[in-house]
């Protein structure tokens, strides 16, 4: 019953198709079939979890070729938790996107293609089927970023296709040298061929794991390589932020481990120890400047999308470590990053929706006008902080004891500064939004924008405001700021049950992390 | 068969202090009382060896563990909670404070059924902030007390915390079941301070007197309870073979203790020198080693626990009553208050070790393991060891100060005007615990039931005890005799003396404050410095910070833009390609 695995792949894909044409026969007939394929991913995607987790690693070799020449998929405990994790993800989305949009049915399309793209990257067993993934995922993000209507988008969308595009040309190339050097592209294979009869230091090889990293981490979206990021997460439209910001950067992340661990192999980084270096300095200037960077942002999602930079460098700085330890932690971060981020967008995306506001100023007071929508941001924003007991504190928990274990104290240095830097920006966040009042647009106007920053100012705006604070309060919400009350309770629940499980799942981590237990051990052999 | 591991104690009760403040007076000490109760039968009924080993953090924890030392602690722990919640209520307690308390016993709870240090450690440093709480809620002069109550606990927290810390990287286990105490060397020296903040070492001990007559009358019968018994606890865990130096700081602390307390007129107070002279009797016990030595301490912990509780619970009806604290200022009360007057005289019985009360039989058992299981000592005279010395010394003295205190409360002089007598509550509270310790003292065989140790059984201790023989009987009387010649000797100077003795803190508190205040100011200017260093910093790099924000920096102070679009992506990308290859090739 293996035929179970290509249908993973084959079912977002084909439901992309019916959504297609499903628009010929009755228009807005989209989000239907992307709801049924969704369900069906993931009923299909845990069914493959769960004989993983009974029998472990499943190998698929699609068409009856033979092994090295035809095309292979494999699940095993981490290919598992990604497409578990993107059909999931998918799903919650669509219930924020029903009524949030976009509507069309070609939308659906994209959105489809995209989920059977990452499901494909995530149990690809065959270094260029990896590739075509890449593209097909690309390509799909390429459509949705500009799914927004305005210039803003579109823009962001060529950028970001050309950034794009460059980045999966390297990754090309650098399978190009890897099969020049070796003569085969599936992994398993190549690892063997590199390891027997090429030899670690070989010239092509070494290039070949340049190429593929740069072009990785492109899509990761890794400093300074990240310029095409932060402009497509803020233009698309909220759902599709959500989506990329979950998934896309996520997948590719898990991409790049699987090359590096399982078709270069720890030998090669032992071999070469200016390689592994190389991938440390990435991830701790990325954290570190991708912090710095959201700190300065004024729109929300441009800071949600730099603060993303920050997290995957997070990510590349365990993988960098070949430890067990950290390399649990990277996977918890990438799935509980995935989670939380994914949600900050939806909050942010309802909080806009329902009141507007875009900018961190416009946050001010927010926790009176809108306490569900900001409650959650605040809970979601403070799991990412890595507060105990949830999800953010647990991956980073893992990552810095593996960070001890291997004597990595720079590393540990940056991903305790990391937790600073998080809170950094999210502080700034929070106060906004459950310390200062809420002006009125009107008065807006008066107060130039450089002294909005001085407390003394907000206060004084605030006693000018009239001091009993219920009045006020209730006063702001009939007259000043009606809340727009197009926020449906999909929207507020796809929130709310994240905030929930961000704090709660933390308890799980120590089953998922025996579960990938043995997947990582065999990763790191 | 009830799964007794999936019903930790401490949670219980913790939970009941939640739902305290949300019901009414009547409702929540019902609760309170209802809890600490199913404790105290929880822990009679539990089977030892009952435990819940879980991992936090990725190290191996027992949440919590039972055998017949944590056994004990919760019968006798539940028990006097409960007593104490019914007295609190008796003594118009707000539902706040009994909350506190209530949280102050459940982590107490916590700590004495943890099977490891770090757990040990959760709870002991909860129960310090628990019962600062417990401390502050009165106000007035109880929150500065409290705050140097808080500030000593730290440093005893923190002491043990790097004991434990160290134990582990020696050890490479939490669990009390992985080493014999804990490891030798300088984390038991540490162990041994920090542990000895919490039972009042003698030079550490000046919370005790300082704190615990400032708050509420019942939350001082919670106090005197639960602190320093887990501490003893802590201390039996952490030197499970016992340590001659910590034999005779046990000593030390019963003459102290007892010193001092001869020298206070405040009640409370003198009941809270006298936690430290109790205190060190245990602490010898500990210290001894022996199955006798701690099977004497734990009985000692049990019995002190009745009889300091019920002291308190008097003195704090006197309180309640007359609005007095000193007793300079009362007398006659025996009169007035009948009931008092009885359970304060069972209670000092008991505490001075009389027979046919429960402090006899326990005492005993230390003073018998100084003798039989513990070296002669440098200052043996005739038959008696040093230690054993110490220990009668320090019965006489408890002798001397609770006729002082019985004397001047309840016999000397009239008391102007009329008082009325404990309120029903409290009777009732004091009247349960005076009759077990009555029971005690007679039924001794109920005490040594629930010893971890058999203390009749010779193949167990090395000398079988028994509680009512001539000598033993003979010594108690003795004891007693003395003290009474002893007050008629000294009264008169004793008077003149007054209260104000100075302890160790009238030393340490003005040098910890010309201290502090030297370092605040050293501090302070220091601060000063750095915060014009680092607002200029803050007011630079904030620039810096928006400027990049809005993509335009100033380099060489030319505004320069800095916008990443597509030409400078792509360039970018290129560039990071062309480092990797360097740095790879």
């Amino acid at each position: 019953m293996t035929d179970l695995v290509p249908i993973a792949v084959a079912l977002p894909i084909v439901a992309s198709v019916v959504a297609l044409l499903a628009g010929l026969v009755r228009s807005r007939s989209g989000w239907y079939v992307a709801l049924v394929g969704s369900v069906a991913q993931v009923a299909l995607t845990a069914e493959l979890a769960r004989r993983v987790v009974a029998d472990g690693a499943i190998r698929y070799v699609v068409g009856n070729f033979s092994v090295p020449y035809g095309i292979e998929l494999v699940i095993d405990g981490l290919s598992a938790t990604m497409i578990v994790l993107v059909a999931v993800t998918a799903l919650g989305v669509l219930a924020y996107a029903r009524r949030a949009g976009p509507r069309s049915n070609p939308f659906y399309g994209a959105y489809l293609l995209l989920v059977g793209g990452l499901t494909g990257m995530s149990i690809t067993g065959d270094l260029f089927n990896l590739y075509v993934f890449l593209e097909i995922t690309g390509l799909a993000t390429y459509v949705l970023v500009g799914s927004e209507e305005g210039g803003r988008s579109a823009v962001a969308a060529l950028r970001y296709l050309l950034v794009g595009t460059v980045g999966a040309s390297l990754f090309l190339l650098g399978i190009g040298y890897a099969y020049v050097a070796t003569g085969t592209l599936n992994m398993a294979d190549l690892a063997a061929v590199i390891g027997e009869d090429v030899g670690y230091t070989a010239t092509l090889i070494r290039a070949s794991f340049a190429f593929v990293v740069v072009g990785l981490f492109v899509k990761v979206a890794v400093f300074p390589l990240h310029t095409w990021q932060p402009e497509a997460y803020a233009s698309a439209p909220d759902s599709v932020s959500a989506l990329i910001s979950a998934l896309v950067s996520t997948v590719s992340a898990y991409a790049l481990i699987r090359v590096i661990y399982t078709v270069f192999t720890v030998d090669f980084l032992e071999a070469n120890p200016l390689a592994a270096d190389l991938l440390a300095a990435a991830a701790a200037v990325s954290v570190v400047a991708g912090s710095v960077l959201a700190v300065a942002q004024s729109e929300v999602k441009r800071m949600l999308a730099y603060s993303s930079v920050a997290q995957f460098g997070l990510v590349v700085a365990a993988a960098s470590l070949a430890n067990e330890t950290a390399m649990i932690g990277a996977f918890v971060h990438l799935v509980g990053h995935a989670m939380m981020k994914g949600s900050l967008f939806l909050a942010a995306g309802v909080v806009a929706t329902a009141t507007g506001a875009r900018t961190v100023d416009e946050y001010d007071g927010l926790g009176e006008r809108l306490p569900v929508g900001a409650g959650a941001l605040a809970v979601l924003a403070l799991a990412m902080v890595g507060v105990p007991p949830t999800l953010g504190f647990v991956g980073k928990w893992y990552i810095a004891l593996g960070a001890v274990e291997t004597g990595s104290w720079a590393l540990l240095a940056v991903i305790v500064s990391s937790t600073l830097l998080t809170l950094a920006y999210f502080a700034r966040l929070i106060e906004r939004i459950f310390f200062r009042e809420y002006a009125a647009p009107a008065g807006e106007t008066g107060v130039a924008p450089d002294d909005a920053d001085v407390p003394g100012d907000a206060d004084v705006v605030a006693d000018g405001n009239g001091l009993p604070a219920d009045g006020n309060g209730v006063s702001t919400d009939d007259g000043d700021a009606p809340l727009r009350e197009d926020v449906s309770f999909g929207m507020y629940a796809v929130v709310v049950v994240a905030a929930l499980l961000a704090v709660t799942l933390g308890a799980a981590v120590f089953e998922y992390a025996q579960f990938v237990q043995p997947t990582v051990t065999r990763l790191l052999s | 068969m009830v799964d007794f591991a999936a019903f930790p104690p401490a949670f219980l009760v913790l939970a009941a202090a939640l739902v305290v403040p949300l019901l009414s007076r009547r409702g929540g000490h019902a609760v309170g009382a209802v809890a600490t109760a199913i404790v105290a039968a929880w822990s009679v009924v539990v089977p030892a060896e009952t435990y819940l080993r879980t991992s936090f953090l990725g190290f191996e924890v027992a949440l919590f563990n039972v055998d017949e030392f944590s056994r004990l602690m919760g019968i006798i722990f539940g028990l006097v909670g409960t007593v104490a919640v019914v007295y609190s209520y008796a003594s118009d307690a707000e539902n706040a404070q009994t909350a506190y308390a209530l949280s102050y016993v459940g982590t107490s709870l916590g700590a004495v059924f943890a099977g490891d240090w770090l757990t040990l450690l959760f709870f002991w440093e909860l129960m310090a902030i628990t019962s600062t709480l417990l401390v502050w809620d009165y106000g007035g002069a109880a929150i500065r007390a409290g705050f140097r109550y808080a500030i000593l606990h730290a440093i005893g927290g923190s002491l043990l915390m790097a004991a434990i810390i160290w134990h582990y990287v020696e050890v490479g286990s939490f669990l009390f079941t992985a080493a014999d105490g804990i490891a030798p060397g300088l984390p038991q020296l540490l162990a041994a301070l920090g542990i000895g903040v919490n039972v009042g070492f003698v030079g550490l001990h000046a919370w005790l007197p300082d704190t615990y007559p400032r708050p509420h009358v019942a939350a001082s019968v919670f106090l005197c309870v639960y602190t320093t018994k887990t501490g003893v606890y802590g201390m039996l865990r952490a030197f499970p073979d016992g340590n001659v130096a910590i034999a005779y700081m046990g000593g030390v602390m019963a003459v102290f203790g007892a010193t001092y307390a001869l020298f206070q007129n405040d009640m409370r107070r003198l009941l809270s020198y006298h936690i430290q002279s109790q205190v060190g009797y245990m602490i010898a016990g500990v210290g001894i080693g022996t199955a006798l030595g701690q099977a004497g301490a734990m009985a000692h912990v049990f019995n002190h626990i009745l009889y300091k509780g019920l002291l308190f619970m008097t003195a704090g009806v006197v309180i309640y009553r007359t609005g007095t604290e000193s007793l300079k200022k009362l007398g006659g009360l025996g009169r007035e208050m009948p009931v008092t007057a009885v359970a304060f005289t069972v209670a000092a019985l008991s505490i001075a070790g009389f027979p046919l009360f429960n402090g006899f039989v326990s005492k005993g058992i230390v003073i018998s393991a100084s003798h039989y299981d513990f070296p002669a000592g440098p200052v043996a005279v005739g038959d008696f060891h040093t230690l054993e010395l110490l220990l009668l010394v320090g019965g006489v003295g408890t002798f001397l100060s609770f006729i002082k205190f019985g004397y001047y409360a309840f016999l000397n002089g009239e008391y102007a005007g009329s008082v009325e007598d404990a309120n029903r509550g409290q009777t009732v509270a004091m009247l349960t615990v005076a009759a077990l310790c009555v029971f005690y003292g007679v039924f001794d065989g109920a005490l040594f039931a629930i010893l971890p140790f058999d203390v009749t059984n010779g193949d167990v201790v090395s000398h079988v005890y028994h509680t009512y023989t001539t000598d033993h009987v003979v010594e108690g009387l003795a004891l007693a005799a003395i003290g009474l010649v002893g007050f008629a000797l000294i009264k008169k100077p004793l008077e003149k003396i007054g209260g104000n003795v100075p302890d160790v803190d009238a030393l340490y508190n003005p040098t910890a404050f010309y201290g502090t205040r030297g370092v605040v100011v050293g501090v302070t200017e220091l601060y000063a410095a750095v915060d014009r260093l680092a607002v200029g910093l803050a007011r630079t790099s904030g620039e810096a910070v928006r400027s990049l924000g809005t993509g335009v920096v100033s380099i060489a102070g030319r505004p320069t833009e800095l916008r990443t679009d597509i030409r400078n992506g792509v360039l970018l990308v290129v560039f990071g390609l062309v480092i990797a290859l360097a740095v790879v090739l």
